[in-house]
């Protein structure tokens, strides 16, 4: 157990978690922080930047081979913040006036070939880059709401260039790179997607969860053309995260953060249980960062309002 | 004596109407109907031959050379023959109807009119055939036709696929390929402004937001000298189509932006003098003010703008006619964007911050209105509000080598966007006349159920038609439709030939599709209408039309 800042804050919130190997990165409301030694410590990363004031980080993407070219993007509120160099140093990409706030980050999976990057923003809608977040610019065609709170990239996304966006009215798909949108037709609405999470294996089962603000969470086995509720009676509030296991479907586990709590199902989402309660009952668990799954075994972070990042084993 | 109101005389070509009768009506008819489809039967498929027209009044400039069915018809404005000038516009105004309704399938239409209508006053005249009867049994068949069409259509995604519809639609490759690009950023609803470039190639340019005609009121609003641009960011804005002369009628706005700290503020208006202007100026310390005109010069046209701009931005349109002043302005009723900007032309804005759900409903209006409005010019104004909307807009460039190449490339490009978009709206159906060949299924079984003559030459005429195009495209490439026909008899459903690869095909592998809009509005238009010339029987000619006689 670890706290970002070097007293418990209980305004502090952690929107995001990420890293490999020993060097991880947590984004917060008290700003960006950096670990090297897999998240017992930790410090601000934008120490070089001099910047007079603590600017909330809220979204983080690192390279598919983040372990040998060290790149790692950060939203922030106010622009998007890239290092070469694992977190290290920081530079400022290149967005078109007035600074965007960002809200959600998804890299390529074949970012060492295409360079792109895709970041959602509270009211500019998406931008992208495709130069290794140098330069970011703004691809709304289509897309009718530019409050974006989160994004799903296809892990075949080389090939099918397939992109989801959840925003306050629903979401929006994206098939040629995140260059236009199309609306999701939804059960529910109009409603407000918080979180998307997409299969490993979307190209075989065109997986995709929602989770939104009021009506639950939702599924769809066809590439978002139908959806259906999982976990009804379970998820009553919004739901915040989803997670799905790297070995999805094969292994069918995924976490759901609902509320500051959160659920486990080992069977696809037919079941739920309560998942770290000893955590949750203490503060609520605003972010989960599970990169190897849910199997026993598998280590796994959590952050908590207060600025606590926790490492544990499932 | 003279009576009081004395008649006019009646002239005596009114008196005596030239009136024609069977069999000179169908037969004449027939003639002009010839004239027309043999004019644009060249120009069916993908190896197509222009037609060259002489142009009015201009015997020292090169004839226009065309391969649209749908322009070849309207540029023949008469025929030689009065009976065979009344076939002749009868199909003219079908065809030109169809090329306005769905952008396309004007060749196919009129191949498929000739056949019904030649095979039909064969069957009247050989067999005694009743034209009445017969078009009971067309119009029998056209349902079941687009059903058949409905259950072929798929959707196309992706910019190669577009570009392949494209390429089906114009011949012409780079053409294709640009208009499949923009498509799959725009989308079916999406502004594509097509405009004359200045190189000989062609050019595409995406513009983010969403802009409209009505550029700044004053250059002192400029604050980009390089660009004669205005732009500002965080913007709040006044959406009126209000005529502001005073300087007082200004005074409630300027007084509740800058009591509201608002630092950048859009005035929309239909006139802002420069008197009322001059106290922006006094005041241009506290607050910036870009003043831009009112879009559109209709009245309902620009109502309806300024109601799309307002729910984009969260404003509350200020209109004239409902009696709206300045005067009872309050802060709710100001709109705003992330970023607004204009020049002399044109006044944009990005990212409008208004109620997304209230767009996304406003938007699914929109489109139900669009899909069931008849009327053109109503669906032009519903497509354009829609492209408003859309989040960007696309302008594609055309060049060529003279004005002449440019205007008949935007012609082209405007049509296959018409198409396009009736394709990405209701899918596509395999190409090059498969799709037609293939709804020979649904006829057949009601040929061989058919007992009454007049019943089974109608279902044999349907036939015939549905093969007419496939044919056609097969002649034009060089080919005997005989032979090709003899190929295609065994093979699977979707399959045809492929004049440019010179082999049958799967003809949605092969990347040749049709609109499916198109090809339905073209089965409609050609048998529903044919059968209707058909039952023509009596023309009456008048040698001046009644209208002129007012002038006479």
């Amino acid at each position: 157990m670890a706290y970002l800042t070097s007293q418990p804050d209980p305004n502090l919130f952690i929107y995001a978690i990420a890293g490999q190997g020993e060097t991880f990165f947590a984004a917060s409301t008290a700003g960006l922080y950096r670990s090297e030694d897999g998240g017992a410590t930790w410090a601000l990363a934008t120490e070089s930047l001099n910047l007079t004031e603590v600017v909330p980080s809220t979204a983080l993407a690192l390279s598919p081979d983040f372990a040998h070219e060290g790149a790692v993007f950060a939203g922030m509120a106010g622009g998007m913040l890239r290092s070469a160099d694992g977190g290290r140093t920081w530079l400022l990409g290149k967005a078109p006036p007035p600074p965007p706030t960002i809200t959600a980050l998804v890299i390529s999976p074949a970012f060492i070939e295409d360079g792109v990057l895709l970041a959602g923003t509270m009211e500019d809608g998406i931008l992208r880059s495709s130069d290794r977040g140098l330069r970011w610019l703004p691809w709304n065609f289509g897309l009718l709401d530019l409050s974006i709170y989160s994004l799903a990239i296809s892990p075949d996304f080389a090939a099918d260039e397939t992109l989801f966006a959840g925003a306050e009215t629903g979401i929006f798909r994206s098939t040629n790179g995140g260059r236009a949108w199309r609306e999701v037709d939804l059960p529910i609405g109009f409603e407000t997607v918080l979180s998307l999470a997409i299969s490993p294996a979307y190209r075989l089962d065109r997986t995709l969860f929602a989770g939104t603000e009021s009506q639950g969470l939702l599924v769809s086995a066809d590439g978002g053309a139908s959806w259906k509720h999982v976990g009804r009676e379970v998820f009553d509030g919004p739901v915040n995260g989803v997670l799905l296991s790297p070995e999805y479907p094969a292994r069918p586990e995924m976490a759901v953060l609902c509320s500051g709590a959160a659920w486990i199902s080992r069977d696809g989402g037919q079941g739920w249980q309560p998942f770290l309660s000893e955590l949750s009952a203490e503060n609520e668990i605003t972010a989960l960062y599970a990169p190897r799954g849910f199997a026993p075994g598998s280590p796994l972070w959590a952050g908590l309002v207060g600025g606590e990042v926790t490492r544990l084993t499932v | 004596m003279m009576p009081r109101n004395p008649r006019p005389p009646i002239p005596t070509d009114f008196q005596r109407p030239n009136v024609v009768f069977q069999p000179k009506t169908r037969l004449g008819m027939q003639r002009g109907i010839n004239l027309i489809v043999d004019a644009i039967r060249p120009t069916l498929g993908p190896l197509p031959r222009v037609v060259a027209l002489k142009r009015i009044g201009a015997n020292d400039q090169l004839p226009e050379l065309l391969d649209s069915g749908g322009l070849i018809a309207r540029r023949i404005i008469q025929v030689k023959g009065r009976d065979e000038d009344v076939g002749a516009m009868f199909i003219r105004h079908v065809l030109w109807k169809l090329q306005e309704k769905a952008g396309d399938g004007t060749a196919t239409a009129a191949v498929m009119f000739q056949t019904v209508y030649n095979q039909g006053v064969r069957h009247i005249i050989n067999s005694g055939g009743n034209a009445m009867r017969m078009r009971g049994f067309f119009d029998r068949c056209v349902p079941l036709l687009l059903a058949e069409l409905d259950c072929m259509r798929t959707h196309l995604q992706g910019k190669e696929q577009l570009a392949q519809l494209a390429e089906t639609i114009t011949h012409n490759r780079p053409l294709a390929e640009k208009l499949g690009e923009i498509f799959d950023i725009i989308g079916e609803y999406g502004r594509l402004e097509i405009r004359s470039g200045r190189s000989r190639e062609l050019e595409r340019e995406y513009v983010e937001g969403i802009y409209w005609d009505g550029g700044w009121f004053s250059r002192d609003m400029v604050n980009n000298p390089v660009m004669q641009r205005s732009e500002m960011e965080d913007a709040h804005l006044f959406v009126s189509d209000l005529e502001i002369n005073e300087p007082a009628d200004l005074l409630p706005l300027l007084e509740l932006a800058i009591g509201n700290q608002i630092k950048n503020l859009v005035i929309v208006a239909t006139v802002l003098s420069d008197r009322a202007m001059s106290i922006l100026h006094t005041n241009r310390e506290k607050i910036t003010v870009l003043g831009v005109k009112a879009p559109e010069a209709m009245a309902t046209k620009r109502q309806a703008a300024l109601q799309d701009l307002a729910i984009l931005t969260g404003a509350q349109p200020f209109f004239k006619a409902a009696g709206d002043t300045l005067a009872g302005v309050k802060l709710a009723h100001l709109g705003r964007a992330r970023r607004a900007w204009a020049t002399r032309e044109f006044f944009g804005v990005v990212a409008g911050r208004g109620d997304p759900r209230r767009l996304r409903q406003h938007i699914a209006e929109l489109r139900r209105s669009f899909a069931s409005a008849a009327d053109k010019d109503t669906r032009e104004l519903l497509l354009s509000r829609l492209g408003h909307l859309m989040g960007g807009s696309a302008t594609l460039w055309v060049g060529g080598f003279s004005p002449v190449d440019i205007e008949q490339t935007k012609e082209l490009a405007s049509n296959a966007a018409e198409a396009m978009r009736g394709a990405m709206r209701e899918g596509v159906v395999p190409g090059g006349g498969a799709a037609l060949l293939d709804c020979r299924r649904v006829i057949r079984p009601l040929l061989d159920e058919a007992k009454d003559p007049d019943e089974k030459a109608a279902y044999r005429i349907v036939l015939k038609a549905l093969e007419a195009p496939a044919r056609t495209i097969w002649r034009n490439a060089g080919l005997e439709d005989i032979e090709v026909m003899a190929d295609l008899r065994n093979a699977p459903a979707g399959w045809g030939y492929d004049v440019l690869r010179r082999r049958l095909a799967n003809m949605a592998e092969a990347g040749i599709w049709d609109a499916a809009s198109v090809v339905k509005a073209a089965v409609h238009s050609a048998i529903a209408s044919a059968g209707l010339a058909l039952t023509t029987d009596v023309l009456v000619h008048r040698k001046r039309p009644p209208e002129s006689l007012d002038t006479a």
